[in-house]
């Protein structure tokens, strides 16, 4: 459903179709009302992606793959980038992460949406052995 | 204003209100007959006349693209095109115009194939009508200086933002030597003014996304803000072609008229065929016939109160169209015919099709239409076909 | 108004030298046109180039006219029907190294005709050293017309011609004023 807000009278856009990104100056982070952070996709997830930290090897592939910047990353005491946490407002479910993620077994798994996170890290599965 | 004495053909004089207008960048793929403009334009460049970008791209829809690029960016962008290149810029144009973007592009008249011709006609200009652009229609090389300036100045006014094309006439306007009148560079240049950009891309200070995707609840909207800017146009382009006589003492109206207070039978016609038919006019004034002349500087927006101003009193109308319209009348006779309905005007109304592939257009033959349509207004009805033509070979072909 | 036909071969610089006519008619003043006719452009290929000069802006856009002067700058395209739209004053003025007698011989449509022979190619040659019979004709040109003293042309074509290197301006200069003495 769109925003009753955003469906202005054609004399109120800007010329061009223009969108902003900001209101003000980029550093004051007054995000338009554009901009897409100020949407929530959340509510088209019907799984969500779960993240477990006991086998992640911070490879970063989940956060250049996600599609709507929901990979929020973070920096350890020694300065390197390591996995944050998962954006789930923005996060539509779409599972990208979970298909790049390299470990055995995955970093990040797909769960229902209503299931607590604490329930899905108890059903993570084991290694895979080759054969 | 002192003014310098030259001779150029229409597109030298293009290329020099381009580099007098000191454009940012060119992005073009050169086709004749406008292939001169980036010719002359990339020689300014690699003499140092102007320091603006020259880039050459691989196609025009390329060319066209990189125009759209650089006017987002925050340059004064302009560029050149003819026939099957204009048919290739199509897509990009109305994304310049939907985007709001104040590009300028000389259009060089010329047929578009099959079969393949180089010489001038109006199907690429009719190809280009409702792509939201502001159409102007320059008749000679003077015309196509002038127009140029004012193209820039109208184009980047606030209130209009829109990309303005100048057409001209291939071969005919375009490779026709004729003396003219310019400005001194820096005249000519203050009159435009500095290039103020609207919301450019490159703005780290303000970043903004264009060409968005709207969908059915946003796209009617911004479509109809495209319109209003187009019908603004109007009020912009008269008091810019207001400031350019004061400059230069050269006057241009949206319709250009020629004896047509007392007039009988009126010709109405778009670009070079207009000088030739004025000639024609006097040639049957000497004889005591009452003709006259409207040629449309203005094709877009059109300019229908402003013609119909001209067309209440004759008896007989005869519009020109330089395209096959091919199933139906010419689009410059469509636009006469509606403007006569809206206003209740009900003269004798006849359309030829004239000059294609840069067929010749003489004062005889432009006799003979007047000549034709003497017959209907001395019949008070239409005597003759809709449809004719004039200076072709063959039985003779006219529909409806 | 004056009206002028060119007969050319493309590359021979007919273009040029309707614009050069231009150039040195607009700066007296006069209000000029300069145009060609252009098909599939081909080096050699016969094609056309007209000049309009006249004391009122030139507004007629059409091909028609009927010329004062009919200029061939290529002697064999005397043999082609260079004849059309003429009118009975019409004077040409053709490039060939055969002389009046000769040229009444092989081509019989010139008799009755005003013509005005001089040797263009050979004079560019020697002059310019190529061919390039565009500049002489406009010198002969001004001896048949008296459009303009032939020191005043020289110079001002001289002044058109800067760009080019001075060997190449004395040249011309040189084949224009031959062109002068010699047309016949």
């Amino acid at each position: 459903m769109t925003e009753e807000h955003l469906l202005k009278g054609w004399e109120e856009f800007e010329p061009g179709a223009t969108l902003f990104s900001f209101e003000g100056k980029p550093d004051q982070e007054v995000h338009h009302e554009n901009n897409s952070v100020q949407h929530s996709v959340a509510d088209w997830r019907v799984d969500k992606p779960v993240h477990n930290k006991e086998f992640c090897i911070d490879c970063q592939f989940c956060w250049v793959y996600c599609p709507d910047t929901s990979i929020i990353p973070d920096v350890d005491d020694k300065g390197k980038g390591i996995f944050g946490h998962i954006d789930y407002k923005h996060c539509k479910g779409c599972g990208i992460c979970v298909d790049v993620c390299p470990t055995n077994p995955k970093s990040l798994l797909m769960f229902a949406d209503h299931l607590p996170v604490e329930e899905a890290l108890r059903q993570w599965p084991e290694k895979e052995e080759k054969k | 204003m002192e003014q310098n004495r030259i001779v150029w053909d229409g597109n030298m004089a293009a290329s020099q209100a381009m580099r007098q207008a000191k454009i940012d960048v060119v992005a073009a793929y050169p086709i004749t007959p406008s292939t001169p403009i980036v010719q002359n334009y990339s020689q300014f460049v690699a003499d140092g006349d102007v320091d603006g970008e020259f880039v050459m791209v691989e196609s025009e829809h390329s060319a066209m693209s990189a125009c759209v690029g650089a006017a987002s960016a925050g340059g004064r962008v302009a560029t050149a095109t003819s026939s099957q290149g204009y048919a290739l810029m199509i897509e990009v144009l109305y994304q310049a115009s939907g985007m709001r973007l104040p590009i300028v592009l000389n259009a060089v008249n010329r047929a578009l194939a099959a079969p393949l011709n180089i010489h001038g006609d109006h199907s690429d200009m009719y190809l280009g009508r409702d792509a939201g652009w502001i159409n102007m229609v320059a008749n000679n090389p003077q015309e196509v200086y002038d127009l140029n300036l004012c193209a820039f100045k109208i184009a980047e006014d606030y209130s209009v933002r829109l990309p303005v094309a100048v057409n001209q006439d291939g071969f005919l306007v375009s490779h026709t030597t004729e003396a003219l009148n310019y400005l001194p560079d820096d005249e000519a240049y203050k009159f435009i003014g500095d290039y103020k950009p609207h919301n450019p891309m490159l703005d780290p200070e303000k970043p903004v996304t264009y060409g968005a995707q709207t969908e059915g609840e946003w796209h009617y909207e911004h479509k109809m803000r495209h319109e209003h800017a187009m019908y603004n146009s109007f009020g912009v382009i008269e008091k810019v072609l207001a400031e350019y006589k004061e400059l230069s003492g050269r006057e241009y109206k949206f319709v250009e008229t020629y004896q047509v207070d007392d007039a009988e039978e009126i010709i109405i016609c778009m670009g070079s065929v207009a000088g030739t038919t004025q000639l024609a006019v006097d040639k049957l004034r000497a004889e005591g016939k009452k003709v006259g002349l409207v040629s449309v500087r203005l094709w877009r927006p059109f300019p229908k109160e402003e013609l119909a101003k001209y067309l209440g009193k004759t008896k007989t109308i005869t519009v020109l169209d330089r395209s096959a319209p091919l199933g139906s009348t010419g689009a410059l006779y469509n636009e006469v015919a509606a403007v006569m309905v809206d206003n209740g005007y009900n003269a004798v109304l006849l359309n030829y099709v004239y000059g294609l592939g840069g067929r010749d257009m003489t004062i005889d033959h432009l006799t003979e239409i007047f000549n034709s349509a003497k017959e209907c207004s001395d019949a008070g009805k239409r005597v003759k076909p809709l449809i004719q033509t004039i200076n072709l070979r063959g039985k003779e072909l006219s529909f409806y | 108004m004056l009206e002028l036909r060119w007969h050319s071969r493309a590359g021979q610089g007919a273009v040029t030298g309707v614009k050069a006519l231009c150039d040195v008619m607009a700066h007296e003043g006069k209000h000029v046109q300069g145009f060609s006719v252009y098909g599939a452009e081909k080096r050699g290929a016969p094609m056309n180039a007209f000049n309009r000069v006249d004391e009122n802006p030139i507004i007629d856009h059409s091909k028609a006219m009927k010329p004062d002067y009919v200029l061939v700058i290529d002697p064999s395209l005397v043999y082609t029907d260079i004849h059309y739209d003429i009118k009975e004053t019409t004077k040409y003025i053709i490039t060939t190294h055969l002389s009046k007698e000769e040229l009444l011989e092989a081509v019989p449509a010139f008799a009755g005709k005003e013509i005005y022979l001089v040797d263009c190619i050979k004079i560019s040659q020697e002059e310019i050293g190529r061919a390039m019979p565009n500049t002489p004709m406009l010198g002969a040109l001004m001896k048949v017309s008296g459009l303009f003293e032939i020191d005043d042309f020289a110079g001002s074509m001289e002044k058109l011609l800067y760009k080019f290197p001075q060997k190449i301006i004395d040249g011309n200069v040189k084949a224009i004023k031959r062109a002068y003495a010699e047309v016949k």
